[in-house]
């Protein structure tokens, strides 16, 4: 287990190096977990390892306020988020161009650090995910909203302990907790977002893993529209917990998408050069 | 007992050292730890005090005892009804293993 500052947070994270071949020259996958009650843990349980095996370096942290984590009273734009992966990367020395793995909310946080640092960013691996937008900005408020209602209710953790015991109830008490100690609620919805033409800018190739009856299942192929790079790929009878629900799978895309992408991608030696340039 | 027994208790007696250590983190220091523990009803842990008993155990017996990657062949339902003894079975068999 590792603990680094990074932005101003004490940053719990995992590494697992690659397995077979020299660390030094395999491509890294960040993990990035979504937010409430997740943390690294859907990506250490599931992905990593077998990621690892098959010859890429793994990184996983827990996100400000998740986890293992420090977590301020305030200070929960995503682009607190966005800077906090910027810092890890910085104060962990990987230059990149690295593999953003993002879930839900994480797939968010990796298109804004490739928005920012695009020369960082080898590709994107956005699980039931999208870009800061406003309708996504929108959207985040109300849901929001909608879950400080939920988790101000007690017959909200009745309805949870009744359907999957005690336990799990007592750890969402705990989450909701945690969450209104805090400025979460409001403030993530802000930040620095991307317009119609920013999205068309992006250089990053994405692949876009959705769950058939998950958030975007209406419409699965409007991220596709509104990237240059950007291919969808849609899980059957999985909803938005597609990570954990249906790991296997995300993994047999997952490994050969990074495989093949990490060398020979005349976009990433350019953006190397423009960060030698940055330099 | 046997040899096989006798190993099998050590990796229990680590196993049980290393939950104490997780719990007491917790602020949890009157855990009963037996082979039929479970870590989510009984010992009452979350999935990233999961991750911390991977650590410590893959900085007490490296390489050949790897969790994560026994945890990743799961489904979460297995995951969320793992006991205490399942991690000592997969530890002594994957010592058992490297031994071997």
């Amino acid at each position: 287990m590792g603990k680094i500052l990074a932005n101003g947070i004490d940053t719990h994270y995992q590494r697992m190096p690659a397995k077979g071949v020299d660390p030094a020259t395999a491509p890294t996958v960040v993990f990035i977990h979504g937010l409430g009650t997740d943390s690294l843990a859907s990506f250490y349980l599931t992905l990593a390892a077998p990621v690892a095996s098959a010859g890429i370096n793994v990184l996983a942290y827990d996100l400000r306020g998740h986890g293992r984590s420090g977590g301020p009273d305030t200070g929960y734009t995503f682009q607190h988020f966005v800077s906090d992966l910027g810092a890890l990367l910085d104060v962990l020395e990987l230059r990149g161009p690295v593999h953003l793995v993002g879930n839900s909310f994480g797939g968010t946080v990796a298109f804004g650090h490739a928005f920012a640092r695009p020369w960082q960013v080898a590709s994107i691996v956005s699980i039931e995910s999208e870009p800061p937008t406003q309708p996504w900005s929108d959207r985040m408020v109300q849901a929001m909203e909608y879950m400080v209602v939920q988790l101000s209710s007690e017959q909200t953790f009745l309805d949870l302990e009744a359907q999957n015991g005690a336990h799990h109830a007592k750890l969402a008490r705990k989450a909701a907790a945690k969450l209104f100690a805090t400025t979460m609620t409001t403030e993530v919805p802000s930040g620095r977002l991307m317009s119609a033409e920013d999205l068309r800018a992006l250089p990053t190739p994405v692949l876009h893993i959705l769950g058939g009856e998950g958030l975007q299942g209406g419409d699965p192929h409007a991220l596709e529209r509104a990237l240059s790079h950007c291919r969808t790929v849609v899980i059957p009878g999985q909803d938005h917990s597609v990570l954990v629900d249906a790991h296997r799978k995300v993994r047999e895309l997952l490994i050969p998408w990074v495989r093949g992408i990490h060398t020979d991608v005349p976009w990433i030696n350019a953006a190397a050069e423009a960060r030698e340039l940055i330099a | 007992m046997t040899t096989t027994e006798a190993s099998r208790d050590v990796v229990f007696t680590e196993i049980a050292d290393m939950l104490r250590t997780v719990l007491a983190e917790l602020g949890v220091d009157d855990a009963e730890i037996t082979e039929q523990s479970s870590f989510n009803e009984d010992l009452e842990l979350e999935s990233i005090d999961l991750v911390t008993l991977t650590a410590l155990i893959s900085e007490r017996w490296g390489e050949p005892v790897n969790l994560a990657e026994f945890l990743a062949d799961k489904d979460l339902d297995e995951v969320i009804a793992l006991k205490v003894g399942d991690l000592v079975d997969f530890v002594s068999g994957a010592l058992a293993r490297a031994g071997g």
